[in-house]
């Protein structure tokens, strides 16, 4: 299987087979993907022949999902075979498309532009560990799947005594990504800084995870509030220059992002993420990537005007 | 260390090149094709199409590449036009590079001498034609290192593609940097393939500069690299090439002797009395022509007839080259009339003027030959091709035909074993003499001459002014010379006419008016002029 698919993507040549090429990179990953994961040998849930039934429409069909492969555990690429990704998220995605009989290529996109590539039919979806907000539910219906436990990522020894999101962060750099939930978040305690006659924290953005990661890793920024498991990835990969402060709740949940004009299909992939909790795949999935069986959280649909 | 290499030869790193060059090539491709359009649009004589260029410019260069690709790849989609993520970088790359191939075009053009182009005019070539073999080939040659500068930025820029999800270089990169924490080893490795690509862009560009090199197009050229002159001064320059370590002496073997006096007055007589009775060559009728305020020509009237020579002669500023250049329709004139052998110049049946493909055609069949004080030699054609080119390109005649025509034309000029020289390896005497070879090709019927030894150094006018002796006493061509050479005037004119102030103040056979002028504006110039070249008063 390797071998076959090792082959093909060096017959990249051509501009349209180069294209093609990544489809079938693209395929292969997934066929890969799936004979690795040890449930997925298993047949699809019992109830998702009656979703295919339902929704014949989305049957043999190839869907682009866009993501921001910077979070290795939810979705990154495999550094074994960087021409996959693989993570909580991607294995989630292609459950999900298995029950209804869909296929998923994906494009790799800065986190600020994953919605906006969905809006603009650049992609058919977007699971890639995005927190559903009233503010981008502007921009696209969610499917919200998993709670949301944040990270406080620090130097190692946290010099500057961060405890959270709160005013020990006055006079602190924090590094975010661009369009993240936490930085109005930080922006907001500019205000209790100033009430307190201390400096104000200070934010600097970024495009992706490991960028923040970087910028503490040099002495930039003093901190970087993100998911747990991304944290915890990053103390794991730099356990002697980094360390979590703290983990703290947010107010959010993850969600499955997709067209607010396509509401059909937003109740197919929430009727086959319930197939796929109730199969218990969900939670065996949360276990292969070691993620907190707390994170689990039955589908909920966000949705504003 | 290992890490590195690991990463050098990683399969999905080394992918990324495929894309990153694709990107490169579609921008580059697609700004050629579309700057060419812009560059057209600017230097068109239309200023709506110029208008609507600099418009294009002043937009895709003003604003940055990466909102333009984020533009092409989610905004273009909201009108129905969906493109790839290659095809969209692609697209947005080769509309920011547009407007900087256009400039480098524009330069490239504009940077080729004025004066080719007038000699190509003048020769009877169209605009599409003067582009494609004479502004084209010297332009492009110029524009080499331009290109190479261009095709490395885009490569860099390329790298921006990275934010609308194309899987290049760069966004390669970050992704596996952000899934295996090794930061540097991985664009360490990736800037080192970069480099390798603007290295094989930099080689690619200096090979191309070679083969183009025109010192090393030909056998002789390949050579050229190795005499003296290419690293020596410009007066050793002209007195090597006079010398011509390639070739034989000198072919013409009495240029340096100076030339016998025209048989005897007497012939002369007889020979102005002769053409007198000839047909009309020439007619210029009350010509006039401003530019803005001031008059240059100012109601003038010239016949010329089959066989006579006749200088112009008056201080500068007076009108020669203007008229000159009114009677090859080089320029235009406000009103009046030039007919040249009974065919009268520069309108349409519909009265309205013509265009410059039409001018070009004209001057072809009216047959009027030019010859410049500065030469005005294709300086990337040799002087066998400046002059077979035009009479193949312009007269459709063969190879075969025009290389034995100019070999002809060259060995009378006495240049026969230099027709493989390049302007530039030839002296200034030499290159008036090619150029000379050049006007006579398609057999003129009136040959011009604008000052034809003035920019010469004084030891190279009396081979070029022999040349034109010649054509004049044994070819009888009809002449019409532009000329400060008093004593050149007395010897080969049949009439001298003197200009000031844009009209003809006096005029009469040669000798009568060089040495009894009437008119004291043409004895005062004459007495100047006399100060150091005083006419024989006795033959």
């Amino acid at each position: 299987m390797h071998k076959w698919f090792s082959t093909e993507t060096r017959t990249q040549r051509t501009p349209s087979a180069a294209r093609a090429g990544l489809r079938i990179a693209a395929l292969g990953a997934f066929l890969l993907a799936g004979l690795c994961a040890p449930m997925s040998a298993n047949a699809a849930p019992a109830g998702c022949a009656a979703l295919q039934a339902k929704y014949p429409s989305l049957k043999g069909k190839q869907l682009v999902n866009a993501i921001n492969p910077h979070t290795p555990g939810y979705e990154a690429i495999d550094p074994k075979d960087p021409n996959k990704y693989v993570g909580f998220d991607i294995d989630l995605g292609e459950q999900i498309g298995e029950c209804l009989g869909f296929t998923l290529t994906y494009k790799a996109v800065t986190f600020a532009a994953l919605l906006t590539t969905l809006s603009s039919g650049q992609a058919d979806i977007v699971i890639s560990d995005i927190y559903a907000t009233e503010e981008r539910a502007k921009a696209a219906d969610f499917i919200t799947y998993s709670k949301v436990f944040d990270g406080v990522l620090v130097a190692k020894g946290n010099p500057k005594k961060i405890t959270g999101i709160n005013t020990s962060m006055c006079g602190a750099a924090a590094a975010e990504n661009t369009g993240f939930v936490e930085v109005p978040l930080v922006q907001a305690m500019i205000a209790p800084c100033k009430a307190e006659g201390k400096p104000e924290p200070t934010l600097q953005l970024y495009d992706n995870n490991a960028n923040c990661i970087q910028a503490i890793l040099a002495g930039r920024a003093d901190t970087y509030v993100n998911d747990v498991n991304t944290v915890d990835q990053a103390v794991k990969a730099n356990p002697d220059k980094l360390e979590k402060a703290i983990a703290v709740t947010i107010p959010y949940s993850v969600g499955i992002a997709v067209p607010k004009n396509k509401p059909e299909f937003r109740d197919a992939v929430m009727a086959a993420l319930i197939e796929v909790q109730k199969a218990g795949i969900h939670k065996e999935l949360l276990k292969k990537w070691e993620l907190d069986p707390n994170n689990f959280k039955e589908p909920d649909i966000l949705s504003v005007k | 260390m290992s890490l590195f290499v690991h990463y050098l030869s990683l399969p999905y790193l080394i992918e990324g090149i495929w894309f990153t060059v694709m990107v490169t090539a579609l921008g580059l491709a697609g700004g050629l094709i579309v700057g060419l359009v812009l560059a057209a649009m600017q230097l068109s004589r239309f200023w709506m199409l110029a208008v609507f260029a600099r418009g294009y410019t002043v937009i895709f260069r003003g604003t940055p590449l990466i909102l333009q690709m984020v533009f092409a790849y989610d905004a273009l989609p909201q009108i129905g036009l969906k493109l790839s993520a290659v095809g969209a970088a692609g697209l947005a790359l080769a509309a920011n590079e547009a407007p900087f191939i256009a400039e480098m075009l524009r330069a490239g053009v504009l940077g080729v001498d004025r004066g080719q182009v007038l000699a190509g005019q003048a020769l009877g070539m169209t605009p599409a034609l003067l582009m494609r073999r004479i502004i084209a080939p010297q332009a492009i040659r110029t524009m080499i290192p331009a290109f190479g500068n261009e095709t490395v930025s885009a490569l860099k820029n390329s790298s921006l593609a990275s934010v609308i999800s194309v899987q290049e270089l760069t966004l390669r990169s970050t992704q596996l940097a952000s899934s295996t924490f090794d930061f540097f080893s991985i664009f360490f490795a990736s800037g080192l393939i970069y480099l390798v690509l603007t290295t094989a862009v930099s080689v690619i560009q200096l090979f191309v500069e070679r083969a183009l090199d025109l010192d090393r197009a030909t056998p002789q050229g390949r050579l050229a690299i190795f005499l003296p002159w290419r690293r020596v001064d410009l007066s050793t320059k002209l007195r090597l090439a006079e010398q011509a370590p390639t070739a034989p002496a000198e072919a013409p073997p009495d240029l340096s002797v100076p030339p016998p006096r025209a048989a005897s007055r007497v012939d002369r007589a007889k020979h102005a009395a002769m053409v007198a009775r000839n047909n009309v060559a020439v007619e210029v009728t009350d010509l006039r022509k401003k530019y803005d305020a001031q008059t240059v020509l100012d109601g003038l009237d010239l016949t010329v007839r089959v066989g006579e020579v006749v200088a112009l002669m008056g201080p500068s500023g007076s009108g020669k080259s203007t008229l000159l250049r009114c009677i090859n329709h080089l320029e235009n004139w406000d009103s009046g009339m030039v007919r040249v052998g009974g065919r009268r110049l520069g309108h349409r049946d519909d009265g309205r003027p013509l265009s410059p493909r039409e001018i070009a055609n004209e001057r072809a069949s009216v047959g009027v030959g030019m010859v410049f004080q500065q030469f005005n030699l294709f300086s990337h054609l040799t002087a066998r091709e400046n002059v077979a080119g035009p009479l193949r390109w312009v007269h459709g005649m063969t190879r075969v035909d025009a290389d034995r025509r100019a070999r002809e034309l060259l060995e009378r000029v006495g240049l026969g074993h230099r027709a493989d020289a390049l302007p530039r390896h030839l002296s200034g005497g030499q290159q008036q003499r090619v150029a000379i070879a050049r006007a006579l090709a398609p057999n003129p019927s009136v040959l011009l001459l604008d000052e034809p030894t003035s920019a010469l150094d004084p030891e190279l006018v009396n081979e070029v002014l022999e040349v034109i002796r010649r054509l004049a006493i044994d070819d009888g061509l009809t002449m019409i010379i532009s000329t400060h050479q008093i004593r050149f005037a007395d010897d080969v004119a049949d009439r001298v006419a003197f200009l000031s102030g844009g009209s003809i103040l006096e005029e009469g056979p040669a000798h009568e008016v060089l040495t009894n002028p009437r008119h004291p504006v043409t004895a005062r110039f004459l007495s100047l002029m006399e100060a150091d070249k005083a006419p024989e008063r006795t033959a």
